[in-house]
């Protein structure tokens, strides 16, 4: 039992990783019915950013603002020059274009800062908590990622509910055409969320970065994990998008555990067929996935 | 396939006799050409056969699939685990031939096949994109799971089945220093040396490459072993990707121009001496040979009631179940197909590295795959064709010009990725319907000019 | 209020409308009758500017605004109630009207949603549920309400009846009237059911194949025998 327990705090870190990404994938499906592949891609690339800035300044705090920022912009230029100019009905055309963004960005990265996985240093104390006369498996830096992840949830939700930005963005994910005739700026709307979402998959990329290393497709499998959790939780739910990526983050914990970390992907798969197969449309969403 | 017996007769024969002319004509060709540019050809025609999947399932049945390159580690250890531990047929008795792990390794991407489209065609796009990126990442994955069976990382090292006759002439015609080529096999037939000899995974992982294949010319031409399956090694105590992932990963393959601890020439020289059995020779002839069989019945089933069948539910999914085509039955059966076309493919890329191993069928040939189908044209069989000399032309053509501009390693390695990438999102931009497409359309456009000159 | 002239609207070879002509006059309701593919409705996603016209335009108080991106033509007093899914069911009641004054300054968007709450009080009491949990009739008030909310000079209505019980049209239509008289709005309101229409319509239009057929008070196009059975089929 003690180690069970063991085992799902030492997944609570990574789970609020996953979470972050799996929300950056949900904010751009909601509203341009597009799932960004590229946005592992694009939190690599600002992450290395983030190493940048860190290696020149020394602070991690000007190096996360930084790659919040880049986040944001990266953001803007893919849905600018990318997926805008996307004919609607090509979906097929909208989905290939972000796996060659994806791969654009990873070959990109691997020109500028050459040299393979590199160290991202560690901001805070990683080792496990002593405390009542035992290691536990949780760092201080895991409740860094975690309060981190729980203020930019509260912030957003703050954001959707309580502001007329968020109230724009949510009519026009939901309606587009209401939305114009309502007097939103809607392309203006959906670039912000965009750039929004880059941000927000620039945070996961740097918090991950000191746990893992950085390399250019050292994501790739967050990018699986991400998407596993996003659709279990319903693509078009944050707060599925939240959960399901906690319990994803614990579920990969136990795995690895239990028997090897190997099998996460293979476990992760399993996840995404049953639900597939069972609800398509996912935990929290009541909309339609499959099409016949 | 069965729609195969429907077809008018005439067009069948016609099918059958462009197919044969391209085939003789290949194999022609094989014959006068460099021994490297025979080993091009084979990796050419051992992705057109699996782009001809693609161009049914993607271009034709309008489902993206990342995964048709997982579906070749399906093929490819079909063939592997058959011819290695099989001396007969079971049940039939009959002695094993390397035919018959062909055929084995289509039948295990046919039931895959029909378990990932049973899954996948209910799907909506990106829901079925995701679900083939979890194979992609999941199957290699898989592989590494159980090292008794699949050999873990280190992949399975094959005795591929030469030509009977073929091989032991140019053993005593070429003398070793001349023609390593022709030695390789020979060192690699006892498997279970080999790879512990070749500087094993878990004391090198960086040093893959050259150990995964040996000494093959391709060693360096697959994705590297530690790419993808370092997904699986990924987690780490805090379940995150660790150290192991080489830049490269995503990387198509291919990766690096000549390989270095070979010279063509020696096989060339080789081929002067006489009857020698020269091994990219023959890879090419077995990949050809498989790519203009897979690609006849591609052309009868596109051409055919089939590929009518499929375009419509593409196109309008209601009207097509208005008018009596199940959609999800089109879905599906295009999913086996194509897991059948990428099976045979995998099982010719195994032959063609005379190894197995997770790295070589990483999400890297899957992209890869997808990349080389929409920059060919995803809407017709030419564009698998294009494709595939494109994927493996594009990458010699950037070496090339890297190495006159003197480019350091880390611009050439990541070349051709970041060119890639690029013309994939233009593609998708400004052609859709790729390369082909596109000159089909500029061909048409002169035309009707000319016309209304006249 | 508003004016039309000479606008065509073409969908690929296909002429839509073509060379329509209307005054909308301020304090009135103006009814479009027609049949089905008349061109209404391609008349009214034009002025929103959903559509891109051909040639021609139309102004209010003297600014074009044919041409112009919808969120522009809002901003300028002209709004859509589109037809029929027009509330965002996602949303509640109170977030739908809001959606449709967010551009505007904070107290002037108070002080509408007030009175959008007077006219429709059933609106205020279901302040906090999601739209779809409404009536179809609570539904149209809702969009209404929504189009009200950024004050328009010109309200355009797309067939608030489809789909609604007589009774309940009558009540909405009777309201959209008043509405217009007391507020000195500019209503153009499309329609199939012309009976309705007309009853408080100060002027009918009747549009088939995409051009003005007549223009009359709504009494004297009621009364026209032969108009009725060759354009409106009752």
């Amino acid at each position: 039992m003690t180690t069970f327990i063991d085992y799902l705090l030492g997944g609570l870190g990574s789970g609020a990783i996953i979470a972050l990404m799996a929300l950056a994938l949900v904010l751009i499906w909601r509203s341009t019915r597009v799932v960004n592949f590229a946005q592992v891609g694009q939190a690599m690339f600002t992450t290395f950013i983030a190493l940048s800035i860190q290696t020149w300044t020394g602070s991690w705090y000007v190096a996360l603002i930084g790659a919040l920022a880049a986040g944001a912009v990266l953001g803007v230029i893919v849905q600018y020059l990318v997926l805008r100019p996307v004919k609607r009905s090509d979906t097929s055309g909208a989905i290939i274009a972000t796996f060659g963004v994806l791969i654009a960005l990873q070959a990109a990265a691997g020109m500028i800062w050459p040299g393979g996985s590199q160290a991202f240093p560690q901001p805070f104390n990683n080792s496990g908590i002593e405390f009542a006369g035992r290691v536990w498996p949780i760092s201080i830096y895991d409740f860094v990622v975690i309060g981190i992840t729980a203020l930019l949830v509260l912030g957003l939700t703050l954001l959707f509910t309580k502001t007329s930005l968020g109230l724009s963005m949510r009519a026009a994910a939901f309606n587009p055409e209401v939305a114009r005739l309502s007097g939103v700026r809607v392309s203006r709307v959906l670039t912000f969320g965009w750039a929004l979402a880059g941000s927000v998959g620039a945070v996961a990329g740097v918090l991950v970065a000191p746990v893992s290393t950085i390399s250019p497709n050292s994501f790739d499998i967050l990018l699986v994990f991400a998407f596993v959790a996003a659709v279990i939780g319903g693509l078009d739910s944050l707060i599925g998008a939240i959960s399901i990526g906690v319990f994803t983050g614990l579920v990969i914990s136990l795995v690895s555990g239990y028997s090897d970390s190997g099998n996460a992907p293979v476990v992760a798969l399993l996840l995404l067929a049953l639900n597939l197969i069972l609800k398509p449309e996912g935990i929290f969403s009541h909309h339609k996935a499959r099409s016949v | 396939m069965v729609n195969l017996l429907r077809l008018p007769g005439a067009r069948f024969l016609s099918h059958l006799a462009i197919v044969f002319v391209i085939w003789a004509a290949l194999m022609r060709i094989n014959d006068g050409i460099d021994p490297l540019m025979s080993y091009y050809l084979a990796l050419a025609a051992m992705y057109a056969t699996a782009m001809f999947g693609m161009v049914i399932l993607v271009g034709l049945s309008g489902q993206v699939s990342l995964g048709n390159g997982a579906l070749m580690a399906i093929g490819g250890y079909v063939f592997a685990l058959t011819s290695l531990n099989w001396q007969t047929v079971p049940i039939l008795g009959w002695q094993w031939n390397p035919i018959w792990s062909m055929i084995f390794a289509g039948f295990g991407g046919i039931a895959v096949g029909l378990l990932i489209g049973w899954i996948g065609a209910r799907l909506r796009g990106p829901y079925l994109a995701g679900l083939t990126l979890g194979i992609a990442v999941g199957i290699p994955a898989i592989a590494t799971r159980f090292p008794e069976i699949f050999g873990g990382e280190t992949g399975l090292m094959l005795t591929v089945p030469y030509p009977a006759g073929g091989y032991a002439p140019a053993a005593e015609t070429v003398t070793i220093d001349e023609a390593p080529l022709a030695e390789v096999p020979l060192e690699q037939a006892p498997l279970d040396e080999v790879p512990l000899e070749q500087a094993p995974l878990e004391q090198a992982p960086l040093d893959t490459e050259t150990a995964g294949a040996g000494d093959m010319l391709t060693a360096d031409n697959f994705p590297s072993a530690e790419s993808s399956p370092a997904a699986g090694d990924m987690l780490t105590a805090d379940n995150f990707p660790s150290a192991e992932s080489s830049p490269s990963a995503l990387a198509l393959p291919s990766e690096s121009a000549l390989p270095n601890d070979i010279d063509p020439t020696a096989a060339g020289d080789a081929l002067l001496a006489g009857s020698a059995f020269v091994l990219e020779r023959w890879q090419a002839s077995l990949a050809v040979t498989a790519a203009c069989i897979i690609g006849f019945f591609a052309l009868n089933l596109v051409r055919g009631r089939q590929g009518r069948i499929w375009r419509a539910v593409r196109d309008d999914e209601v009207a097509a179940a208005v008018s009596g085509i199940s959609p999800a039955g089109s879905k599906i059966s295009a999913f086996v197909v194509s897991s059948f076309f990428a099976a045979i493919a995998g099982a010719v890329f195994a032959q063609i590295l005379s190894y197995v191993g997770p790295g070589a069928f990483g999400l890297g040939l899957s992209l890869s795959l997808l990349v080389g189908v929409v920059l060919g044209g995803r809407a017709s069989l030419g564009g698998a064709i294009i494709g595939g000399v494109l994927l493996v032309a594009l990458p010699q053509l950037v070496f090339n010009i890297a190495g006159d501009r003197g480019w350091p390693a880390n611009v050439t390695d990541n070349a051709p990725n970041l060119v890639y990438g690029l013309l994939v999102v233009l593609v998708v931009l400004i052609a859709p319907g790729g390369i082909l497409g596109s000159l089909k359309d500029g061909t048409r456009r002169l035309l009707a000019k000319s016309r209304s000159a006249k | 209020m508003l004016t039309i002239t000479d606008l065509s609207v073409n969908y690929g070879a296909v002429q839509a409308l073509s060379s329509v002509s209307i005054e909308v006059p301020k304090g009135e309701v103006t009814a479009v009758i027609g049949a089905n593919g008349a061109g209404k409705s391609t008349l009214m996603r034009t002025l929103s500017g959903l559509v891109k016209p051909g040639s021609g335009g139309a102004t209010v108080g003297g600014v074009t605004i044919t041409g112009r991106k919808p969120e522009d033509i809002v901003r300028l007093g002209v709004s859509l109630v589109p037809e029929g899914r027009s509330t965002i069911p996602e949303l509640t009641v109170e977030e739908n009207l809001r959606l449709g004054g967010l551009w505007r300054d904070k107290a002037e968007r108070n002080s509408t949603h007030a009175q959008v709450f007077d006219l429709f009080p059933v609106l205020a009491q279901r302040r906090k549920m999601r739209a779809d949990t409404l009536s179809g009739g609570e539904r149209q008030q809702l969009a209404i309400g929504r189009a009200l909310m950024s004050d328009p000079r010109v309200l355009l209505l797309d067939e608030p009846s489809l789909g609604l019980a007589p009774l309940i049209v009558t009540q909405i239509l009777e309201l959209v009237s008043r509405l217009a008289r007391e507020s000195d709005l500019a209503v153009l309101l499309v329609e199939q059911n012309a009976v309705t229409a007309l009853r408080v319509a100060t002027t009918g239009v009747v549009l088939n194949l995409g051009k003005v057929v007549m223009v009359g008070s709504g009494a004297e196009i009621a009364s026209d025998e032969q108009l009725r059975q060759a354009y409106l089929g009752y």
